[in-house]
C-alpha cells in the first residue's frame, strides 16, 4: 500500500514536467479526435503515430500513446450520439440509447453523461491499477483456454438479454455472426473457411468494415431516403448539461460499467468492445424497466461509456505488470516498448519504476485533460447539428471510407462495408436488431478457439470445463443466466418470440 | 412480402450453409473439427427461418421501401459508394473521392454546380490533408501521383 | 549518425550517405515508400521492420511509411505482395521465410515466392523452446522431456501454431524419437507463452524477443533452439542438433527485404543499398541484438541473396514433400 503511493509520487515526479505534460495533452487530443472520426480507431492511430515516438523519450512515447488509447473511448461516443454513426467499434452500443436521447433534445446530457462516466470511470480504473496491479496480473495470467471459454458463454448468454424485441430474429442474427465470424482461416488447425477461394477472404472480415457498414452506412442510407427535414434535429436540443434525475439514475450505470469494464479489460481478447457490450446487455437486464432500453434510457449510454474507459485500464494492467497484452492495441504499445528497447515483464515495475508509475501517474492526469477537453466540446458538437444534413452527409461518408481503409489499408474492406451498409439498410426495415449480430461475431473466434483448445489441453475431455473451479462457475451462472432470462421473457412479452 | 423473401433466403442460406460446413468435418479426434460451429450455427438459422416463415408476419407495420426520390437518393449513395471502392486503386483517393462528392452531392442532394464542386473540393482536400499529414497515413494515390 | 564521429582515411572510407545519393534514380522517391509488413502490429516482425525504417529513412531522408497488410496469418499481406503490389518502387516487403510455406503450400499456384526479388537480409530468428520454472518439468533438460514425452504419450502439452514451423519441429521430433506430445494450438508463438506461465500448456515455442521478459523474471526456462549453433544471448542453451545428434533441426525465420519482381532496375539498385547500408549501421545491429536475433553468416556475405534464400526455401520443400504435404 504505502509502496504504491511511493511509487506514484515517483511517478507525478516524472509526468509532471512541461514536455511529459504537453504529450498527455497531445495524446488526448489526438485520441478523442481519433475516436470522433467514424472508423479510424486506436488501433490506427497508433500504428500511425508510433514512428513519432521514436524521436522521443520512453516515457515521453508511451504517455502519448496511451493518451491515444483511452482517449478515443473519450471521444468514441460523440458520433454515435449524434450520428447513430460509432465512432469506433467500443461505441456501437451507444448509438443505440445515445441517439435516440439526441432525438428527444437531450443529445447535450447524452454527450455529458458520457464524458463524466468515462472520467470516473477512467480514474477508478487507474486507482485499482495503482494498487492492485501485480496481484491482479498473477490471479488473471491463470486465466486459460477453459476459463474464456466460460466468459465467452457468459457474455452471449447476456447478448441473449440485449435482444430487442423478436428474440427468433435476436437468435438469428446471433448464429449469423457466428457464421460471419467462421470466415476466414480456422485458427485451431490453419484451414480456410468460407473463402471460396478468395485470398481477401482468407483474411476474415474486418469488424471495423462491418461495424460501419452496418450502423454507418446504413444509417446514412435510411436518413437519406427521407431526407425530410433539412437539419436532424437542430430545433429539440434542450439544455446541455445532464439533470438531477440523470444523474440519480446514471451513478450506478457508471460504477457498475466501471467494475465490469475493468474485468473484461483484463482477460485476454477482452477490452473495451467486449466491455461496452456486456455492460448493457448487464443495464438491460438489471434495469426495472427494461422496455426503456432503445428508446433513450440514460444507463444504456452511462454504463458501456464507461465500461470501455476501465476496460483501457484493465487491459494496460497484464501489459505493463507481465509484458503480455491481450488485444492488438496493448500489442501494439508492447512493441513500442521493445522498439524503445525495454523488455516489458515480472521484472518491469521492479526494474523501470519511472516507466510503469510514469505510465500510471500519466492516466490520471490524461483523464483529467479529456474531462476538460470534452465536456466544453458538448457545446460544439451539439452545434454540428445545426449543419444541413444534405450537406454533411457526404462528408460523414467520406470520412466513413477512409476510417475503414484505415484498418488494413485494403479496399477489399471498402466492398464489405458496402455490403454490409445495404444489408444493415434493409434488416432495419424489417425490424431486426443488429447489436446481437456485432457481438457474436466479436465473441465467437474466441469462444471456439478457446472450447477446442480446452478439449486438445484435457486430459479428460469437457470435464475439464467443471473441474476448473473459475470455469464451473462462469458456466453455472450462464446456465442460471439464461433460465432466468427465459422466465422473464415469457412473463413480460406473454409469450416467447 | 419482402419479409417472407427474407425469411426463405434465411432458410436457403442456412441449408447451403450447413452443407458446406459439413463438408469441413464434424468432430475429429481432437474434439470439435473446422465444421462444426458453422454446422451448428447454420442449422439455427435455417430452423429460425423456418419457424419465421410458418408464423404470421411480426413486423409491426409493412416495411416502407423507397420509392421515387427516396430510392433514387439511397441508389445514388450506394453507386457512390461503389465508385469509392471500385476506382481507388486505380485513380487514387483524391480523384475518386472528389468524383464521387460531386455525384452525391448533385443527386442525392441537388446543389448547384458551384456549390458541390466547391464542397467536393475542400472536403476531399481535407479529409487528405488530415490523414496525409497529420495522421500519416498513406491513402491510394493515383497515376499523377497524388 | 555514428558515422560522423569517425573521421576517415583520405580516400579509404566513403561516406555511405553520400554514396547512397549518388545510387538515387532522378524522380525516385517523390512520394512516401512504404515497407510492408504482413504480420500485426507490435510483433516481432513489425519491431524488425520498423527498427529498420527508422534507420533507412534516417540514412536517406526519403519518408518511409510501415504498412501492416494483416490477415490469414500473412497470407493475405503475401498476395498482395507478389500480385498487386506495383512494381514501382514504392514498395517494399519486409518479410519472413514463413512466406515460403504460404507460396508453396496455400497459394495454390496463383503465386511463388520468386515473384518476390530479394534486395536485402535483415536478420533471423530461431526457434526455441521453452519450458515453466514451475511444475512437474521444471528443470529438465530438453532430452529429459521428450524422454518423458516417450514415456507418457500424449500428456506433455506443447503449444503450437497450427501450419508452421512451430508444427513441423514437432513432426520431426516424434518422428525421431518415437515421443508424442499433445499439441495446443494458439494464435501465435506469444499466446502460447502466456499459457505456460499461467500452467496451461508444458512447453511453449518462441522467439527470443517473446520471453525475454519472463526469462528475467524467472517464469521460464529455456530448453533448445533449432539452431546450428548455440546462441549468443543464451550460451547455456543447447541446440537441437547437439542434443539428439542429428543436423536437421534446424528452423529459423529469416527476415529479409523484398521488391516486386519488374520493379525498375535503378530503383531496386537504390533500394537494395539503403536497406543493406543500414543493416551496416553499428546502432541498428546492436539494437536488433538486443531483441535477441541473429544474423546468419551464410545471408550476411551472401553473393547472390536469391540463390542463397531460394537453397534455404529448397530444404523446405524436401521437408513437405517428405511429409506428405506437398506432391
Amino acid at each position: 500500500m504505502m509502496e504504491a503511493l511511493n511509487g506514484l509520487l515517483t511517478g507525478f515526479g516524472v509526468i509532471l514536467t512541461p514536455a511529459n505534460l504537453y504529450l498527455c495533452f497531445l495524446g488526448s487530443l489526438i485520441g478523442t479526435l481519433v475516436g470522433v472520426l467514424p472508423g479510424v480507431g486506436p488501433l490506427a492511430a497508433l500504428a500511425l503515430l508510433l514512428p513519432v515516438t521514436f524521436t522521443l523519450s520512453p516515457i515521453g512515447g508511451m504517455v502519448m500513446l496511451a493518451s491515444i488509447f483511452y482517449g478515443a473511448m473519450y471521444g468514441g461516443s460523440t458520433t454515435s450520439i449524434l450520428l447513430n454513426i460509432p465512432g469506433e467499434a467500443a461505441s456501437v452500443v451507444t448509438c443505440i440509447d445515445g441517439h435516440q436521447m439526441a432525438r428527444q433534445g437531450r443529445a447535450g446530457p447524452a454527450l455529458g453523461i458520457a464524458a463524466i462516466g468515462s472520467f470516473i470511470a477512467g480514474t477508478l480504473g487507474v486507482v485499482i491499477m495503482t494498487f492492485f496491479a501485480p496481484a491482479i496480473a498473477a490471479a488473471a495470467i491463470r486465466f486459460g483456454p477453459p476459463e474464456n471459454f466460460a466468459l465467452m458463454v457468459l457474455g452471449l448468454v447476456c447478448t441473449l438479454f440485449m435482444i430487442s424485441g423478436s428474440t427468433i430474429k435476436g437468435v438469428l442474427m446471433m448464429a449469423l455472426g457466428f457464421l460471419t465470424a467462421a470466415v476466414g482461416l480456422d485458427v485451431v488447425n490453419g484451414r480456410e473457411r468460407y473463402t471460396f477461394g478468395s485470398v481477401d477472404l482468407s483474411g476474415g472480415i474486418e469488424l471495423l468494415a462491418l461495424v460501419i457498414g452496418l450502423f454507418g452506412v446504413a444509417e446514412i442510407l435510411s436518413n437519406v431516403e427521407t431526407m425530410a427535414k433539412t437539419t436532424l434535429l437542430a430545433d429539440r436540443i434542450r439544455g446541455l448539461w445532464p439533470s438531477l434525475a440523470d444523474w440519480r439514475a446514471s451513478w450506478r450505470a457508471i460504477l457498475r460499467g466501471s467494475g465490469l469494464g475493468f474485468v473484461l479489460g483484463l482477460v485476454p481478447g477482452g477490452g473495451p468492445v467486449t466491455a461496452a457490450f456486456m455492460s448493457y446487455a448487464l443495464e438491460k437486464r438489471i434495469a426495472a424497466q427494461p422496455d426503456r432500453f432503445g428508446k433513450g434510457a440514460i444507463e444504456g449510454v452511462a454504463g458501456p461509456e464507461s465500461a470501455n474507459n476501465s476496460a483501457v485500464a484493465g487491459s494496460l494492467i497484464p501489459v505493463l505488470s507481465l509484458g503480455i497484452p491481450g488485444n492488438p492495441v496493448t500489442a501494439l504499445l508492447l512493441g513500442a516498448l521493445i522498439i524503445q528497447g525495454i523488455q516489458p515483464g515480472p521484472l518491469f515495475i521492479a526494474q523501470r519504476p519511472d516507466l510503469f508509475w510514469g505510465i500510471v501517474a500519466s492516466m490520471y492526469v490524461g483523464n483529467v485533460f479529456l474531462l476538460l477537453l470534452n465536456l466544453p466540446l458538448v457545446g460544439l458538437w451539439v452545434q454540428f447539428l445545426r449543419i444541413p444534413y444534405r450537406v454533411m452527409f457526404p462528408v460523414v461518408l467520406l470520412l466513413c471510407v477512409v476510417g475503414t481503409y484505415s484498418a488494413n489499408k485494403n479496399v477489399f474492406d471498402l466492398w464489405v462495408m458496402l455490403a454490409f451498409g445495404v444489408a444493415g439498410y434493409v434488416l432495419r426495415k424489417l425490424e431486426y436488431d443488429l447489436a446481437p449480430f456485432v457481438i457474436a461475431f466479436v465473441l465467437a473466434p474466441l469462444l471456439e478457439q478457446s472450447l477446442r483448445q480446452s478439449l486438445v489441453m484435457s486430459s479428460d475431455g469437457a470435464m475439464i470445463l467443471i473441474k476448473r473451479p473459475v470455469t464451473g462457475l462462469l458456466l453455472a451462472a450462464s446456465v442460471v443466466l439464461t433460465f432466468l432470462m427465459f422466465r422473464r421473457r415469457t412473463k413480460t412479452e406473454g409469450g416467447l418470440p | 412480402m419482402f419479409e417472407r423473401a427474407l425469411n426463405v433466403f434465411w432458410v436457403v442460406l442456412g441449408a447451403a450453409s450447413a452443407v458446406y460446413a459439413w463438408s469441413l468435418g464434424m468432430i475429429g479426434p481432437a474434439g470439435p473439427e473446422s465444421g462444426l460451429f458453422p454446422f451448428i450455427a447454420s442449422v439455427i438459422v435455417a430452423s429460425a427461418g423456418v419457424v419465421l416463415l410458418l408464423r404470421p408476419a411480426t413486423v409491426a407495420h409493412a416495411p416502407d421501401f423507397p420509392r421515387g426520390g427516396g430510392l433514387w437518393r439511397v441508389l445514388g449513395v450506394i453507386l457512390g459508394l461503389i465508385v469509392m471502392a471500385a476506382g481507388m486503386p486505380y485513380l487514387g483517393f483524391s480523384v475518386t473521392s472528389f468524383i464521387t462528392m460531386i455525384i452525391l452531392l448533385r443527386t442525392v442532394d441537388r446543389s448547384s454546380w458551384l456549390s458541390a464542386v466547391t464542397l467536393a473540393f475542400l472536403s476531399t482536400v481535407s479529409v487528405f490533408w488530415l490523414f496525409g499529414s497529420m495522421l500519416g497515413m498513406a491513402l491510394p494515390r493515383g497515376p499523377w501521383g497524388w | 549518425m555514428p558515422w560522423s564521429l569517425l573521421s576517415a582515411p583520405a580516400g579509404a572510407q566513403s561516406d555511405p550517405k553520400a554514396d547512397l545519393a549518388k545510387l538515387k534514380p532522378k524522380d525516385f522517391p517523390t512520394q512516401p515508400i512504404e515497407f510492408t509488413v504482413v504480420y500485426p502490429a507490435g510483433g516481432g516482425m513489425d519491431v524488425s521492420a520498423r527498427l529498420l525504417a527508422k534507420h533507412v529513412e534516417n540514412l536517406t531522408g526519403d519518408r518511409i511509411l510501415v504498412n501492416n497488410r494483416t490477415g490469414g496469418a500473412g497470407m493475405v499481406g503475401h498476395s498482395y505482395l507478389a500480385t498487386q503490389a506495383k512494381p514501382d518502387g514504392y514498395t517494399v516487403g519486409v518479410v519472413a521465410s514463413l512466406l515460403w510455406g504460404d507460396a508453396m503450400l496455400r497459394a495454390q499456384g496463383r503465386w511463388s515466392f520468386t515473384d518476390l526479388e530479394p534486395i536485402a537480409y535483415v536478420n533471423s530468428d530461431a526457434l526455441i523452446w521453452v519450458g515453466s520454472t514451475e511444475g512437474p518439468y521444471k528443470g529438465m533438460s530438453i532430452k529429459d522431456v521428450v524422454n518423458a514425452a516417450k514415456d507418457k504419450p500424449n500428456t506433455i502439452r506443447v503449444a503450437i501454431v497450427p501450419g508452421s514451423m512451430w508444427e513441423y519441429i514437432l513432426d520431426q521430433i516424434e518422428a525421431n524419437s518415437g515421443a508424442k506430445f499433445l499439441r495446443v494450438p494458439f494464435q501465435g508463438g506469444g499466446a502460447g507463452i502466456t499459457a505456460l506461465i499461467g500452467g496451461n500448456v508444458d512447453i511453449a515455442q518462441g522467439f527470443y524477443s517473446e520471453f525475454r521478459g519472463h526469462l528475467e523474471g524467472g517464469k521460464v526456462a529455456p530448453l533448445a533452439v533449432a539452431a546450428a549453433g548455440r546462441m549468443d544471448f543464451l550460451k547455456g542453451m543447447p541446440t537441437f542438433n547437439e542434443a539428439f545428434g542429428s543436423n536437421e533441426y534446424l528452423w529459423q525465420l529469416v527476415r529479409y527485404a523484398v521488391v516486386p519482381k519488374d520493379t525498375p532496375a535503378d530503383r531496386k539498385a537504390y533500394l537494395a543499398a539503403a536497406v543493406q547500408t543500414a543493416m551496416k549501421d553499428p546502432e541498428l545491429i546492436a539494437e536488433y541484438r538486443k531483441q535477441g536475433v541473429f544474423f546468419d553468416p551464410k545471408l550476411e556475405n551472401s553473393k547472390n541473396l536469391a540463390a542463397d534464400l531460394n537453397a534455404y526455401a529448397e530444404v523446405e520443400r524436401q521437408f513437405y514433400i517428405k511429409t506428405g504435404r506437398l506432391k
